[in-house]
């Protein structure tokens, strides 16, 4: 076991070969000056370093993107909105959403995009069509076989290209299409070329942007390659990403980087958005726009990622801080944050109290060791977090404030002052932030804090019984999904308790980037009781994950080891997509039939 | 898979939240300083070979455990299974040094009926301008519990090689005189996996001992 060491910057060789290595990946996944950009940051930590740097930017190296950049939607949206055919579309293929059967493929694979499949019908020659299944299912057995092959790309997507055909009203996909591919067209235009000879999938990819509406592609693949930005490549997955996450490995204990994706924000400005991208962006804000939010039909349409122009108002309505109904939001802010700051004006100086020193100098301590470094060193973000997390400490005397529940502050202040800044959150100087702004933010993360606590508030109470009765059914689990995995830990005693109890102090949180765990509250706050019951099952799948490298572990020492390192830095939405989906699969196989597999 | 070794230790990190329990460990593991480590919850498991004598190596796994109060309940369980620990306090917060009593009351409740080797480290010894515990009255509590007294700075590189490995000779030596013995169900001591070289190397030693005597 040696673990990379720290290695300086690469150079432009290394650089080539990286890309050229991921060109693959970088093509589907991304949008041409995003990649580009992360190309470059990828670099930075070229030579294998894991562990942040005090300049914070070690973190980029090979992340996927977190969230898709912003286009403009305004254009596409009013004709959907006004679609009707569209619209009937999306209601007939509601059970596709999370919550029925068909999920487990929209999870994995976004939901289908009739957008996009649409153009992708009226300008490649026809392909032949299946006709479409019925889609009830009534037993367990019925659903395996009905969603053992959700699995496969391709066939499901021939399906779907035929409903596409059926069911879209082709004028409308043609004009949606056209403004998207204009906005696209203009990007290419504006974007720097790359120089002749310069083999990567960034510029290949604006070239397939511009491309689209021709159809001049000769593969129909291709544009579902670009269109399809997030979603995963099983193979791609298994063939890429394995051999990767073998050679990095991290070298710290906990070391999964925290610190926050490099597209969250792209600091060239808004990337271009895939059709898509458009249309889920289209849907979210008609959902939101009211008068009365549908929180039933968002938590849908969230379960499988919230684009990140729409996350910070959807996280305050899935955690039910924001009220549903539009006229009564901004009452509701109001009163909260009056609140918030009323509990200041009681508690906060109480700190340096004798009951209180200990808790306050616990947050205060903890604080300047979190990531990423470069935003909660700054002093204004520094003194947020510890209001936030001294406040809700002395509010919960039952737990009070507990190791663990400081990294649970960082997605919410990270999704919300995302909303009010250009560069990206690493680079942001918060002082350059309205200070009303920053009380907004402040008072907004405490809540969801709040509302994310309360769902797993025993997780931190004395002795800490919801970890240990979670540890517990995670063991039980695992012992029937996967017997081998199971045995293998046992026989070499390794205790889930010695690897899992951070998983469930820390919401995974140490386990994955930042970017991951965003994306992965998308999903928790769309399920019910997701902080907690949903999460035992995302572990569960999490561990599963990594059955091959378990398996290949031969002594406790190395085992434990891989388990409290998990290699998973360059990890992105894809990989969290796929990880959910079988949380999912495993949620709806036990938790009806929880003696299912007993023996 | 790795180098042959004598014997496997179990060693305990513990002390009050943030005196560097973590960045000693892994100063020491990995050679060098860590410029962020997030607060430890629970456990976190580490591991090095450590060279006694020439051609004598031990196998040392280190449970680092979390400071703070509250993972108590998780971390006391590992006291049982150690043959070693190493209680930090911070030279320059007076309350870590304090602390050390109840930290030792807390082992002795829970490692029964082992016991662990102790030594005590005053860490961050590169601050010596911010100390507020001298050498002499951590020296004289040490002595009190009948423990080493060391003081380490991980920032620095200073003692930390010697802090791990005095304390592995010392329970090497208790191992060698049969003061600690490998048992079945217990994981502070465990042989190497070349059993014969293990037991002559033994008897070499002991069969020396005799004729010093």
């Amino acid at each position: 076991m040696s673990p990379p060491m720290h290695g300086g910057g690469a150079g432009g060789e290394q650089r080539r070969d990286f890309r050229s290595r991921e060109s693959n990946f970088l093509l589907e996944a991304e949008a041409p000056l995003d990649a580009e950009l992360r190309g470059n940051r990828r670099l930075r930590g070229g030579g294998g370093q894991w562990r942040p740097a005090r300049d914070g930017q070690h973190w980029h190296r090979t992340w996927p993107p977190l969230g898709r950049g912003i286009g403009q939607p305004e254009g596409c949206g009013e004709t959907m909105a006004s679609d009707g055919a569209r619209r009937q579309f999306w209601k007939r293929s509601s059970h596709r959403l999370p919550g029925s059967i068909q999920h487990v493929y929209g999870a994995q694979h976004p939901p289908f995009d009739p957008l996009v499949h649409g153009t992708l019908i009226k300008t490649v020659p026809k392909t032949p069509t299946t006709p479409v299944k019925p889609k009830r299912v009534s037993t367990f057995q019925e659903f395996e076989s009905n969603t053992s092959d959700a699995w496969d790309v391709g066939e499901d997507d021939d399906e779907l290209l035929a409903m596409a055909a059926e069911s879209l009203n082709t004028e409308v996909v043609m004009e949606t299409a056209n403004q998207v591919i204009q906005n696209h067209s203009r990007r290419c235009q504006e974007q720097p070329r790359l120089p002749e000879g310069h083999v990567c999938g960034d510029s290949e990819q604006a070239e397939h942007f511009c491309d689209l509406p021709l159809g001049t592609g000769s593969d129909g693949r291709l544009v579902k390659s670009v269109s399809e930005s997030h979603t995963s490549h099983p193979a791609d997955i298994l063939s890429d990403a394995a051999p990767l996450q073998r050679s990095q490995s991290l070298p710290y204990a906990s070391t999964a980087p925290l610190a926050y994706g490099s597209d969250e924000k792209n600091a060239l400005g808004p990337p271009a958005l895939t059709e898509r991208e458009a249309y889920r962006l289209e849907k979210f804000r008609q959902l939101l726009a009211g008068p009365n939010t549908d929180l039933e039909e968002l938590r849908k349409l969230s379960w499988s990622g919230i684009p990140k122009q729409v996350r910070p108002i959807t996280w305050k309505l899935l955690s039910g801080y924001l009220p549903a109904n539009v006229d009564r939001r901004e009452g509701t802010l109001r009163r909260k944050q009056k609140e918030y700051f009323a509990f200041i004006e009681q508690y906060y100086d109480s700190r340096n109290d004798e009951a209180h020193q200990d808790t306050y100098r616990q947050i205060h301590i903890d604080i300047p060791r979190m990531s990423p470094e470069t935003l909660i060193l700054q002093p204004k973000v520094t003194e947020i977090f510890e209001r936030i997390l001294f406040i809700w400490a002395i509010r919960h005397p039952a737990s009070g404030y507990v190791q663990g529940i400081n990294d649970l502050v960082t997605p919410f202040f990270v999704v919300f002052i995302c909303e009010h800044i250009e560069e990206e959150v690493e680079n942001v100087d918060v002082s350059c932030v309205p200070e009303e702004v920053l009380r907004n933010i402040e008072a907004d993360s405490y809540w969801c804090l709040s509302k994310l606590l309360d769902g797993i508030q025993d997780n931190y109470t004395f002795a800490q019984p919801g970890i240990q009765m979670k540890v517990r059914m995670l063991e039980e689990l695992v012992g029937r999904i996967d017997e081998q995995v199971h045995r293998h830990l046992d026989q070499h005693e390794v205790k889930y308790l010695q690897f899992a109890f951070r998983w469930m102090n820390n919401l995974l949180m140490r386990e994955m980037p930042l970017r991951c765990t965003v994306r992965l509250w998308d999903t928790y706050q769309s399920e019910p009781e997701g902080f907690s019951h949903f999460h035992l099952y995302v572990c569960a799948a999490f561990l599963v994950r990594w059955r091959k490298e378990i398996l290949e572990e031969k002594d406790f020492q190395e085992l434990l080891i891989f388990l409290q390192n998990l290699p998973t830095a360059h990890w992105g939405n894809e990989e969290v997509s796929v990880l959910l989906a079988e949380a999912y699969r495993l949620k709806f196989a036990f938790a009806d039939a929880p003696n299912h597999y007993k023996k | 898979m790795e180098a042959i070794w004598l014997y496997q230790f179990r060693l305990i990190v513990i002390g009050d939240s943030t005196v560097g329990k973590s960045c000693l460990i892994r100063r020491f593991t990995e050679g060098r300083f860590p410029q962020v480590s997030d607060p430890t919850v629970g456990v976190d498991f580490f591991s090095r070979l450590v060279e006694i004598e020439p051609g004598k190596r031990i196998k040392l796994q280190i449970w680092d455990t979390a400071g703070q109060e509250r993972f108590r309940s998780i971390t006391r369980a590992y006291y049982r299974n150690s043959v070693g620990g190493l209680l930090l306090f911070d030279i320059t917060n007076r309350r870590s040094f304090q602390n050390v009593h109840e930290w030792l009351e807390e082992t002795k409740v829970h490692v029964q009926p082992y016991q662990i080797v102790f030594v005590l480290v005053g860490h961050k010894c590169d601050l010596d301008t911010q100390r507020q515990v001298t050498r002499h009255e951590a020296e004289k509590v040490a002595a009190g519990y009948g423990m080493k007294y060391i003081e380490t700075s991980a920032r620095d590189a200073i003692n930390v090689e010697k802090a791990f490995t005095d304390l592995t000779r010392e329970i090497y030596e208790l191992v060698k005189r049969g003061e600690i013995t490998i048992q079945e169900g217990w994981e502070g001591v465990k042989s190497g996996f070349v059993p014969n070289v293990v037991h002559s190397s033994e008897e070499v030693v002991k069969s020396d001992r005799r004729c010093l005597c």
